[in-house]
Order: structure tokens, then sequence, then C-alpha cells
């Protein structure tokens, strides 16, 4: 069902199936075959190669074959393999006048008529599907689409991407333009480690589809409340000519699906490659494409200029409450429960232009809430009864949104940091390696506040007695500090596994833990005071068993400058094998550019009364 | 829910993720870390699929969207007034007397840029006309707004 809805949903909703005949097509030629020569000079074209999706070894696998796992997407048996064979098929099918082929490849029309010097004149007019989808899909203007991470989920912090065609340069308004996406089809069927899995090895298919931009913003902006940043592309009118037409030959067209490389960002990219083969889009090995790679490689390419912030309704609520006095908000907050109060002395003795923000504030708060659940009947009574009393009480615009630093302006994925510190009277030097992404107190532009992820962490010792140690193997590290509000109560949380060495006895031992609970965090000025509770598994123990299960509470702070980020925490955990960890630890981080900064940290870490302090200095580079 | 999602995945257990739960849609590594089946437009269709209250004011609704095609790229006043979410958009901007829902309303309406203006005050005005009730749906909001543009000298060439 998920699938057809779509499959519906899909490229255009014409279901036009094109039968392809090129056996006939070479006797009723009205255009003569060029030479093999022509056609390998041509194949080779930067292109016809982007028309074709070959790899031009910006992943890994399949370097020289085309990326379309779909036999129906090729003229030529080997067309996957040999971009030459396929270009003969190609000149071949398309030659006939009223050639349905035509119809089915408007962008490869383009090229082989512009290569060949074919008269184009009204050479697709028989193409009726073609030309009213055209019809719908004004081209004049081309916007990547970045929405940013959601509240209290650090794991969407990678984003996701999409394109936006705009009727014009400057849209009357951009909820009626088209919004182009590349997704993964899965089924729905498989479980969460098969569907992982999959996910990893490409087992879905991915394919294009063009929707309303009105249905994005609502989704991404309305219901999962994250900010979405627009970039317009400098893509002239030709450029976006290519585009649409290629648009048209992908439809209903499957491509493996990778989480890693071959993602929605990836196809993207190369769909905009379509447009502009001449512009190194594509260059360089990609182990992993994220979105915001993929907006910082358009910028590189020159084709931003500027950018749009469009907040979520979460943000915008906060916009428009900072404002209010506490006694305004304490009102707003009693108006969501109860909009009786609405005509009562506390709501009517405030000035009208107070009295229109409070009831705004209030009505957005209910809505935040209540667009997620089931449509209930006081909720929409009351939803009436506040945009009443806004609309009745008349205030000043509102001063627009100032917006954050945009996500391709934060530090970049990868680190690597060197450290010299000092443990119980041992000097130490330590190399370290992070494969992604953000900790909560590196530098904070571009980046949610609060929110970490970070994935494959190492980290290697060398003492002064010439001992070469593992200190740590992060897998993965996530931290969702979300501070409790007037409106939203969200439940902070974290979850860490990996190797590490921990004190055990007398010395320090490697071993693999997991650990994680649920916490509460509020907001102070600029500090952010957290508990959690937490449970930790661990295999380092001096006694039998070897397996350790404890259960404790973290405690602590972060206070996040744009200058410098603090972070204060202590921990503790009672094991069931009769002994216990505490561990207290304070860092500053002093970013001294986008990607370099410093961090200075302070660690006491004991396992029941023996305990040794680290202290150490790191340099820390992104790349 | 989230984060007992996140354990599952990073476990490797099988847990059956909630179609409902708004979420994961992200590409790349965010929708593999999140949540099981997300890579597709699951929010839309749950929520099309547990709409309950047709196109109603303040609810979501079962319209134009989702598995039906037929107004996927271009709508006309009536039909993106029925869009999931856009009728609780508008009666907002109405109340306020600007925004971008209702500029795309009046866009999609076919009112000219030079009586967009006029039409937002118009609207702002007869609200009460408009939205007379919570439960109006979008063939009704849209009923209102033609017979209040048809008493209005400049908005009555744009009724119906």
């Amino acid at each position: 069902m998920r699938f057809l809805c779509w499959f519906a949903l899909g490229l255009v909703g014409v279901t036009a199936s094109v039968c392809i005949s090129s056996s006939a097509a070479a006797r009723d030629s009205a255009q003569a075959m060029p030479d093999t020569a022509t056609i390998a000079r041509l194949a080779d074209t930067p292109r016809w190669q982007a028309l074709l999706h070959y790899n031009p070894g910006a992943t890994l696998r399949g370097v020289g074959e085309s990326y379309v796992d779909d036999p129906n997407f090729f003229l030529a048996s080997d067309g996957a393999t040999n971009a030459a064979d396929e270009l003969a098929a190609t000149i071949q099918a398309l030659a006939k006048p009223d050639s349905p082929a035509r119809c089915r490849y408007p962008a490869r029309y383009k090229f082989v008529a512009t290569q060949l010097g074919w008269d184009t004149t009204d050479a697709l007019a028989h193409c009726t599907d073609y030309q009213d989808w055209r019809d719908r899909m004004p081209i004049g203007r081309l916007v990547m689409v970045f929405p940013a991470a959601y509240l209290n989920s650090p794991s969407s912090m990678f984003g996701h991407t999409l394109l936006r065609l705009d009727a014009s340069a400057k849209p009357e308004s951009a909820y009626l333009s088209r919004a182009i996406n590349f997704s993964a089809q899965s089924t729905g069927a498989d479980g969460s480690a098969l569907y992982v899995w999959r996910g990893l090895v490409g087992g879905y298919p991915g394919r294009f589809s063009v929707n309303s931009y009105v249905e994005t913003i609502h989704r991404y902006g309305f219901i999962e409340n994250r900010d979405i940043w627009e970039y317009p592309l400098n893509l002239d009118h030709d450029a976006l000519d290519w585009l649409v037409r290629h648009l048209w030959e992908l439809r209903g067209v499957n491509f493996d699906y990778f989480f890693f490389d071959e993602n929605c960002s990836f196809r993207l990219l190369e769909l905009i490659h379509v447009a502009r083969p001449d512009l190194p889009l594509l260059a360089g090995q990609r182990f992993a494409e994220l979105p915001v790679h993929t907006i910082r490689t358009l910028v590189d390419a020159g084709l931003v200029s500027d950018n749009h912030y469009r907040p979520s309704k979460i943000h915008t609520l906060q916009r428009y409450a900072d404002p209010l006095s506490s006694s305004e908000r304490a009102l707003t907050k009693r108006l969501t429960r109860n909009t009786g109060l609405l005509e009562t002395p506390a709501f009517q003795d405030l000035r009208p232009a107070a009295r229109h923000r409070v009831a705004q504030v209030a009505y957005q708060a209910l809505r935040v809430d209540g667009r997620t659940r089931q449509r209930d009947k006081s909720t929409a009574h009351d939803s009436l009864a506040l945009l009443r009393a806004i609309q009745r009480n008349p205030a000043p615009a509102a001063a627009p949104a100032t917006p954050p630093a945009p996500p391709e302006k934060g530090h970049a994925t990868h680190l690597i940091s060197l450290a010299g510190g000092r443990i119980d009277g041992a000097s130490y030097g330590e190399f370290g390696f992070r494969m992604t992404y953000h900790d909560v107190l590196d530098r904070p532009q571009g980046f949610p506040t609060g929110a970490g992820i970070q994935g494959l962490d190492l980290k290697l010792r060398a003492y002064d007695n010439g001992d070469i140690e593992l200190e740590r193997l992060g897998l993965v590290n996530i931290r969702s500090i979300a501070p409790r509000g007037t409106f939203f109560k969200p439940i902070s949380w974290f979850v860490d596994s990996g190797l590490e060495q921990t004190p055990a006895g007398s010395t320090r031992q490697l071993g693999l833990y997991l650990d994680g609970g649920p916490g509460l965090s509020w907001r102070v000025g600029d500090v952010v005071p957290y508990v959690f509770a937490a449970a930790r598994l661990e295999t380092v123990a001096t006694q039998e068993p070897t397996f350790g299960t404890g259960l404790g509470a973290n405690a602590g702070a972060l206070w996040i400058t744009p200058t410098v980020q603090w972070g204060l925490e202590l921990s503790q955990r009672y094991f069931a094998q009769g002994f216990h960890r505490t561990r207290a630890g304070l860092s500053a981080n002093l970013p001294v550019s986008r990607n370099n900064a410093l961090r200075a940290r302070c660690e006491y870490e004991s396992w029941n009364a023996q305990g040794q302090a680290d202290c150490q200095l790191s340099f820390r580079h992104f790349f | 829910m989230k984060k007992i999602l996140v354990g599952a995945a990073l476990l490797g257990m099988s847990a059956s993720a909630s179609a409902v739960a708004p979420g994961g849609d992200g590409c790349g590594w965010g929708n593999l870390l999140f949540e099981g089946k997300s890579g597709l437009p699951v929010h839309l269709l749950a929520t099309t699929v547990n709409g309950t209250s047709g196109n109603a004011t303040f609810g979501m609704t079962s319209g134009t969207n989702g598995c039906d095609t037929s107004g996927a790229l271009t709508y006309d006043g009536k039909s993106l007034l029925a869009m999931n979410g856009m009728l609780e958009e508008v009666a907002q901007d109405m109340a306020v007397g600007h925004g971008e829902a209702l500029t795309a309303l009046s866009v999609s309406m076919g009112i000219e840029p030079e009586d967009r203006a006029h039409f937002d005050t118009v609207m702002h005005q007869h609200f009460a006309d408009v939205f007379p009730s919570q439960d109006v749906d979008a063939g009704q909001v849209m009923t209102h707004i033609d017979s209040v543009m048809r008493q209005d000298e400049r908005l009555k060439v744009y009724a119906s």
C-alpha cells in the first residue's frame, strides 16, 4: 500500500507506458548515423556521461558504470556499461521525427540534436504527455533546500536535502513551487535491523519524485519542526531546461540507494551535474555524502549567492514568546488550557498590541501541540477563540526572524586531535580521530545547541614510559540536552557505546561499555543544567563475573557562548557486582577558527575509592 | 520513543518502528541511525491515513495530497485549502492580516499582485464571516471567501 501510494505520488502521476522499438528505426531514419569515431567522441563528453549517470569516480562502487539500476532506462543491452553503444542505440531510436523515444528521452534528444545539428523545430510536438507535464513545470529558478535537525533528535543533525523549482526568478509564492525529492522506497515490512542492513548494502531502490513544495514546508517546518534553509542556485534557463528534461527521463527509474554515499544528497548533486556538466560537482572521492557537504559543494562551485531561512513553528513561537514579560508568558500558558480567560480582566486589561501578542503565542503553542495529534473538538474551539482575539486586537507586524548561522558555516565533519596530558604522574601524548560529527562542546555555529552525535571516535596514547595504548574507541555517542521551557517539556537523553579505558582496582583496563538514559534539563540564561538517570553495561571488572551492570546518575551543566563552550559533569554508577565508579570532569573549548579549536579538560575517575586525575590540553582540527 | 528506537537500531534488535511517529526521514546517516522505516514519506501517509476529520479547520485532512495525484502539482484556491494543515495556516494569516499561506491562497486564486494587499485586508476584516465556527471545512471556507469578495468592489471580479 505504502509503495503504491508512493508510486502514485511519484514523478508525474502520469503512467505513460512507452514502448521503445529500435529495430525498425534505422530503416526509416531521416538522419544519417555518424561514424564510430564521432560516436566514441560524443559518448565521452561529460554531458552524455551525466545523462546516463555514469560514475566518474565519485564513489567506490562501479566506477565507469551507470548508477541506474533499471534495464528500462537503457536502449542498448550493454547501455549501463558502454556509453558509446547506448549513444548509437539512442541516435537510432531518436532519428525518426515522430519517434516515441523522443518523448521518453527529451534530454537525450536535446543532446543528440545539438551535437549532430538536427532540425529541432517541433521535434517534440507529438509528445503530449511530456508537453502537458512541462506546462506544469515552469522553470524560473532552482533552489537547494536543506531541512535542518529537529528538536531532541541529534541523529537528524545530518539534515536532508531536496530541490525546489520556482516558476520564476522571483516567485510570487514558494508554497506553489515544485519540490524534487530523491528517496529510498522501502516496503515497510522489514524490521529495523534488516532495514539498516539493506539500507547500507543498497537493498532498497531509490527514485526521484516531484510534488508540491507546500507539502515539504508542512511536513518539515510544521509537523517535524525543522528549520528549513533555502539556497537559490545560479543556473540559467538552458541549464534548467536540461535538468527538467532529464527529470522526465528519470520518472519511475530505479537507482540503488546507499545510506552512506549514494543517498538523496548525492543524487541531487548528480541531477544538477546534468544541468552543468562543466562544473566539478562530482570531483573527488566521496566516502559519505552528507547533506551539508552538498551545500558546500554548490557554494564552492559558485552556484550559491544567497540563502533564505524559514524557521520551524517552534522557533517562530520562541521568537514571539521571548519579548513577552514573565506574567504575560504565564498568561499565555493558562490561555492554552482555558480560553475563557480571554474574557477576563487578566487579558482584557492588557494593551491591544499585548493582547495580540499574548493570544498569538497561545495560539501557536496550542497548534504546535495540536498539529501532530488527531483533531479534537475542544482544541479546535480554543484555536478559533484565540484567532478571534488576535484578529480583534491588531498589532504592528513583528520583526522578521534573525537567522542563526547557516549549516554550511559550521565546522567540517571529520576531526583529528593532538593532545598532551598527565595522568597519575605519567605524561602522555594522545592522537585522536573522529569520523563524525559534533559534540556538545564543539563550536556551536551552524549546529543545534545541546545536541551531539559522535561516530567512530578513536584515541591512542603514547606514555612517557614508551607504552602505546588504545585509550578509547567510541562507536556511537549521542546526546540530546533539550531544555524544558514554558511550552515544551522535552525529555533529554543520551546513549554512548564502544571501548574505553577505565579504572579497575589500582590500574586502568580496556573494556566494552554501553551507557545511557533519560534526563531533564533547563535553561538559565546561557547556562543549561541537566540531570540524567543512567544505566551502564561493561565488560571491565577485576572479579567474576566479568560482565558489570550498573545504575546511577549524571548531573552537569553546559555554558555555551559563541566564543567559549564550557561543560561540567559528575557521574556515579553503582554496580551489582559490588563496586562503584565516579567520574567528574570540567572542559573548556575555545574555537580559534571555523575548523580549529583548543580544548582543555580535567577529569577525575575512581573505581571504589581509588582514583586518578587526568588533565590534558588538545588541539582539534576539523576537515 | 525516539531513544528506544535509536537503541534498538544500534543494538541490531528488531523493533517495529511506528509509522505514525514523526521524524526520521533524513537522508544518509541520520536516517540510518534514527529510526527503522522512514526513508519515504511515512509521515505524510500516516497523517493522511490517521486523519479522521475530513478537511476541517485545525485538524489533519485526508484531502488532495497523499495518494491522490490529481492536484499534486497545481492548485486552485480550493484544492490548496484542502491540503493538510493549510486551512489552519490561512486562518492564522487572516487573523493576523497577512502571511505566506494567505499570499499562496491569493496567488492560487488568480488575484493580481496589485490587489493582494487589499485581499489580505478584506479577509482580515471579515475573518468572522470566513471562519464562523471551528467546524468549517475547506469547501465552506472557499464559499465564504467568495461571498466576501462578491461584496467588495475591487475583489468581486475574482469571485466565481
